[in-house]
């Protein structure tokens, strides 16, 4: 039997990777409001398909957004290949808006011809 | 972002290096799995280091040990250098600004000076004692600062997420 501060021990251990596997499953989203989602619907101007995140440029209404994809192993085993956000095409990005950067935000999810991808 | 990086930071990320790091599927993810990774081995042959430096692992031979763990720390090391260059490249002009990165590289700065006080100095008077025998304060402080610097450079390398 394991004695009681050798349990406490293992219980604050554990916590901590808990926590910390948190912080990691949560990397990068912490500078973005979730408070204030937006949508920005539009063509894509730019497209890079690169790492750690693929992002495009959307003119949404009067303004070019940033929007921050996913890292390309995960959009491409989710089917959202460099073909679905090439130029030209139509997205709609559903996310949060950088608190950081002006302009850019970060997507949840995005449409593409009717088809929907989640980035995390 | 309003500050600009260094010419020679925004030059390396738009090398052509630079964006085969963040064009190619695996590079970046396996650098990053790797930078942790080499982290895990660094971390475990300096704490063994440290411990003993501090007067635990009583029974052993300090030279022993020191030698052996320190033969495993620094190929983590080069190899956590290796991958940190990779992650780096990709968004060097980006990285180089934040301001925890900076605090990592000064820690690191530091944590490599302690280190070269250690070689030329306190060791010499480490690795001739024998099992059982007392560290001397010089020995202790030296393994208190290393413990503490590196912890402190992982927790930075960490946290340049988000800030």
């Amino acid at each position: 039997m394991l004695k009681a501060p050798m349990l406490k021990a293992m219980t604050v251990v554990a916590a901590s990777a808990l926590l910390a596997g948190a912080a990691v499953a949560h990397h990068g989203w912490g500078s973005y409001d979730a408070a204030k989602p937006v949508t920005v619907e539009g063509a894509i101007l730019t497209s890079k398909y690169e790492n750690p995140h693929a992002t495009v440029t959307v003119r949404n209404e009067s303004k070019v957004w940033t929007v921050t994809l996913a890292p390309t192993s995960r959009m491409s085993s989710r089917g959202a290949s460099e073909k679905v956000i090439a130029v030209g095409n139509k997205i709609s990005a559903y996310g949060y808006p950088s608190t950081a950067t002006p302009d850019e935000m970060r997507a949840e999810r995005i449409t593409v011809d009717g088809k929907t991808y989640e980035m995390r | 972002m309003t500050e600009e990086a260094p010419a020679i930071f925004v030059a390396l990320e738009q090398s052509g290096l630079g964006a085969a790091i963040r064009q190619s599927t695996w590079l970046f993810p396996v650098a990053n799995v790797g930078h942790i990774l080499a982290l895990m081995v660094f971390a475990g042959a300096l704490a063994i280091m440290d411990v003993r430096l501090l007067g635990g692992l009583a029974a052993t031979a300090p030279a022993r040990v020191l030698m052996r763990a320190r033969t495993v720390a620094v190929a983590a090391l080069i190899l956590q250098v290796a991958t940190g260059f990779i992650l780096f490249t990709a968004d060097a002009s980006h990285v180089i600004i934040n301001p925890v990165f900076q605090l990592k590289l000064a820690l690191i700065a530091a944590g490599l000076g302690n280190l070269a006080i250690f070689e030329f100095g306190v060791k010499r008077s480490v690795v001739k004692l024998s099992p059982g025998a007392a560290m001397p304060a010089s020995a202790k402080t030296a393994g208190l600062l290393s413990l503490a610097i590196w912890l402190a450079v992982a927790a930075c390398g960490r946290s340049i997420a988000y800030f």
